[in-house]
């Protein structure tokens, strides 16, 4: 087994990827000069991944299971990771996302016995009705924390107001209610069904070798057998459920975040699809833009306002959001702005410097192990590569961005989530 | 990666560089340090956003935006410390390195002519800033206030000190407050500026790629060497009275404990990094003993979670829980502590705090921004430290002493914020 070399000439950066004799993708991103090691395991299953066929068998699992395993993973036979990082000073933690889980360490010392760690950690598992027991006070502590989380309702709110049948409108944990349905025999069938190697991706960028790496791997992977688990998602129509909702909660300031749902007929979108979507909403609400100054003027935004493009399997959208005295008005300009747009399209000299700076960012990410990381992962899992943006960036043309505004930005199928003050 | 190195403009203003060429960013800063009070800390507050709008040179927030954007979407921006009872203004300027720029630019030496316009030469017209910039800047920063409260675990915590510190020039807070802001005047914003740069003690930094010699000469040009008023006078010690208990009510479904408790004001680099050590081992990592006791073992809340503010000698501890364990979860918490003042301390414990603080220091020094926070955060002290120094500065730590520390905590406030 040897390490193919991917480099990038215009950035001066390389990286070494492998496909691991027992299923694991392994990628390793050498940061030269750099003490810290950033190390993670995702596998491709998240909360979207409710209800699934694994070896000829339907399996539809409670709300809030996918987090709940991440929590659970921790805790194998011979106590929890925690204590095992502790020995070694490797700061550990996880995230579960809706496509994704995700666990990680990050260390400036004795990296190959923490990798050690979280080899054996995603391949441990060790579920009993005590253990999992257990978990349901803590985790049901922080399902009501993101409840009182204005910015995380706003969200969700608005995903359940956009998508029908489409899991991406449940929460992530779940709730109280379903998580006290979660069985051990539940989190043993959501990992042997995902959690297999070649489902799985390990990157370790920063101040280490590819050879470090890899010595610890073959100490430790045990080979897997491939699974046939297959995700069902239910149809979801093209329209939005509703174009408003709204939820009263104490806060001072009202949140808004609108969502223009798109038609998804491919898993993910590609590398050009993303940058052009990148620049065409820096150049429309990024804060040069005519939009950000009349919403600033019309004193209806501050600077939390932002836009990002939620994607994965199943889900398309552009979101705005932020903070704003009066979330109707602040949406009514948008819409107005999203129909101008529509009939002008975007201008040579808006897409010259909305160019330059998704270029500067993605440029920038590369400081950043932890964001290398999630580049590296969203890559294997979607099938993109990191250094494409870069490329991409340096000959995308503003008919490009004007071809995928065509896709984008529905005037007529976008929905509004607000969140205000208890009256 | 050069060493560090600290060079002295005139007296109160340094020049910190690191030349790296480990990273595609480089990030410029000017922090303007000045004791924290009442009468000026929203003024310099808003100043320092007013500043970040617009200067002369691109005299409205549009204009400097879109040059910004040109420069590869280069950031600038404000932040607002406070360091125990001084407020630290910052503006940062942080953009590609010229290496990565996609038409050979000189993209480093714009941003620190930026950064030295926005500062020396603000859009400023008969002794006033714009109108317009002071109105949206005001209207901003007080939106960001009132968003504290939308946040419930910050509004507790921001409760809590205010509430604990209340005669103290401490709680005036990094901004001041929102009524503050709302009667700062254009004569208040205009002599900020005039003060801060001629007498708060000026700290500069340049980290990045680029050697940092152009930039401090012409920095150089803009100080005349007169006497600087700056002087630090850390905050004196407290001594708290009987526990102050405040809650108030809320529609919320979790509720929030802060407990605020006094500790001693650490006077050298060894006792600041055994008081962080302290924090470590009680609530600082997810093998703390509040972690294992308040979270792991009796599964009372998700974060229950220490940190400790040196320059100040104060600790503070929150967490989220039901309302009918708020009791029974500060109960647990005193007997953490009290647990660790007869000295309960294991070598597991203690080690895995040591590892765990070494980290966060050793990763500093692979981000820009953590180094130049590191460095922000350490120069009131009377002695500077480097993120290696102090990582060494973690072994020599003796458990007793941590033990001797922990012993100086006294439980001042308790603030609650209750669901009903």
């Amino acid at each position: 087994m040897s390490f193919t070399k991917i480099e990038n000439r215009r950035l001066g950066e390389e990286y070494f990827e492998l496909q691991h004799s027992s299923g694991l993708k392994i990628i390793v991103y050498p940061k030269k000069g750099f003490n810290s090691i950033y190390a993670s395991i995702a596998t491709k299953f998240g909360s979207v991944y409710s209800r699934f066929t694994c070896g000829g068998k339907e399996i539809c699992v409670p709300d809030g299971t996918a987090h709940y395993l991440e929590h659970k993973l921790f805790e194998s036979e011979d106590g929890d990771a925690f204590s095992k990082y502790a020995k070694t000073g490797a700061s550990a933690n996880a995230y579960t996302s809706f496509d994704q889980t995700c666990y990680l360490f990050s260390c400036t010392d004795r990296f190959s016995e923490s990798l050690g760690i979280l080899i054996d950690l995603i391949q441990s598992p060790y579920f009993t009705e005590e253990t999992v027991a257990k978990e349901q006070g803590i985790i049901s502590q922080e399902i009501k924390m993101y409840e009182d989380s204005p910015d995380w309702r706003v969200m969700m709110n608005l995903f359940q107001s956009m998508y029908h049948n489409h899991p991406i409108n449940i929460d992530i944990a779940g709730t109280v209610e379903t998580i006290a349905k979660i069985t051990p025999e539940i989190l043993y069938e959501c990992y042997n069904s995902y959690y297999n190697l070649h489902n799985m991706v390990m990157t370790v960028v920063g101040g280490v070798t590819p050879e470090e790496v890899l010595k610890v791997a073959d100490e430790k992977l045990r080979p897997s057998e491939k699974t046939d688990a297959q995700v069902i998602f239910p149809d979801e129509p093209y329209k939005v459920v509703r174009n408003y909702t709204e939820q009263q909660l104490p806060v001072a300031v009202p949140m808004f975040e609108i969502g223009f749902k798109e038609v998804c007929n491919t898993e993910f979108a590609s590398t050009r699809e993303l940058i052009c979507t990148s620049i065409l909403m820096n150049a429309f609400a990024g804060e040069s833009s005519s939009l950000y100054r009349l919403l600033t003027d019309e004193k209806l935004i501050n600077s939390t306002f932002g836009h990002e493009y939620l994607e994965g399997p199943g889900y398309r959208a552009v979101l705005l959001s932020g903070e704003s005295r009066d979330p109707a008005l602040a949406a009514e300009m948008i819409n107005d702005a999203v129909k101008a747009l529509h009939k002008n399209g975007i201008s040579k000299e808006d897409f010259e410097r909305a160019r330059r700076v998704v270029y500067g960012r993605t440029v920038a990410g590369l400081d950043n192990n932890r964001s290398i990381a999630a580049e590296l992962i969203n890559g294997e899992f979607t099938g993109r590569s990191i250094f494409e943006s870069a490329e991409a960036l340096a000959d995308v043309t503003v008919e490009d961005v004007n071809a995928q505004l065509e896709k984008e930005l529905d005037a007529d199928n976008s929905c509004l989530s607000v969140i205000k003050a208890i009256d | 990666m050069s060493e560090f190195t600290r060079r002295n403009i005139c007296e109160g203003v340094n020049f910190a560089s690191i030349t790296d060429d480990r990273f595609k960013l480089g990030r410029l800063s000017a922090t303007l340090i000045t004791p924290l009070s009442k009468e000026s800390a929203a003024a310099n507050a808003l100043l320092s956003c007013v500043l970040t709008r617009s200067c002369k040179k691109y005299p409205d927030f549009t204009a400097l935006n879109r040059k910004l954007d040109s420069l590869y979407g280069a950031a600038l921006y404000p932040s607002i410390r406070q360091l125990g009872d001084c407020q630290a203004l910052t503006l940062t300027v942080t953009g590609l390195d010229d290496r990565y720029a996609l038409d050979d630019e000189a993209v480093s030496s714009q941003l620190a002519e930026l950064l030295c316009s926005i500062i020396f030469d603000p859009n400023v017209t008969n002794g006033k800033f714009s109108d317009e910039d002071v109105e949206q800047e005001r209207r901003e920063l007080i939106e960001s206030i009132d968003a504290d409260y939308n946040e419930k675990r910050t509004y507790a915590i921001k409760r809590c000190i205010e509430v604990m510190c209340k005669d103290e020039i401490y709680s005036v807070g990094r901004i001041g407050s929102r009524e503050d802001v709302q009667g700062v005047t254009h004569a208040d914003i205009y002599s900020a500026w005039k003060n801060l740069l001629s007498n708060a003690r000026i700290e500069l930094t340049m980290l990045g790629n680029t050697p940092p010699e152009k930039a401090f000469d012409s920095f150089c040009g803009y100080f005349d060497g007169k006497p600087r008023k700056f002087r630090y006078t850390p905050p004196t010690p407290v001594t708290p009275g009987e526990v102050r208990r405040i809650a108030e009510t809320d529609d919320v479904v979790q509720s929030k404990l802060v407990m605020g408790l006094r500790c001693m004001i650490p006077q050298t680099n060894e006792d600041i990094i055994a008081s962080a050590l302290m924090s470590a081992v009680l609530g600082g990592t997810p093998t703390s003993k509040l972690f294992m006791n308040v979270r792991e073992k009796q599964s009372l809340c998700y974060y229950c979670v220490s940190r400790v503010d040196s320059y100040k000698g104060l600790m503070l501890i929150d967490s989220g829980v039901e309302t009918d364990n708020i009791e029974k979860t500060e109960k647990a918490v005193m007997e953490q502590i009290e647990l660790l003042k007869s000295g309960c301390l294991t070598d597991d414990e203690f080690d895995a705090a040591k590892l765990a603080l070494k980290n966060v220091y050793m990763s500093s020094l692979d981000s820009l921004a953590a180094l130049q926070s590191f460095y922000i955060g350490s120069v009131l002290q009377k002695e500077m430290m480097t993120p290696e120094q102090a990582a060494k500065a973690v072994d020599l730590v003796s458990k007793d002493r941590i033990i001797e520390l922990a012993n100086t905590l006294q439980p001042d406030t308790v603030f609650s914020l209750v669901g009903n």
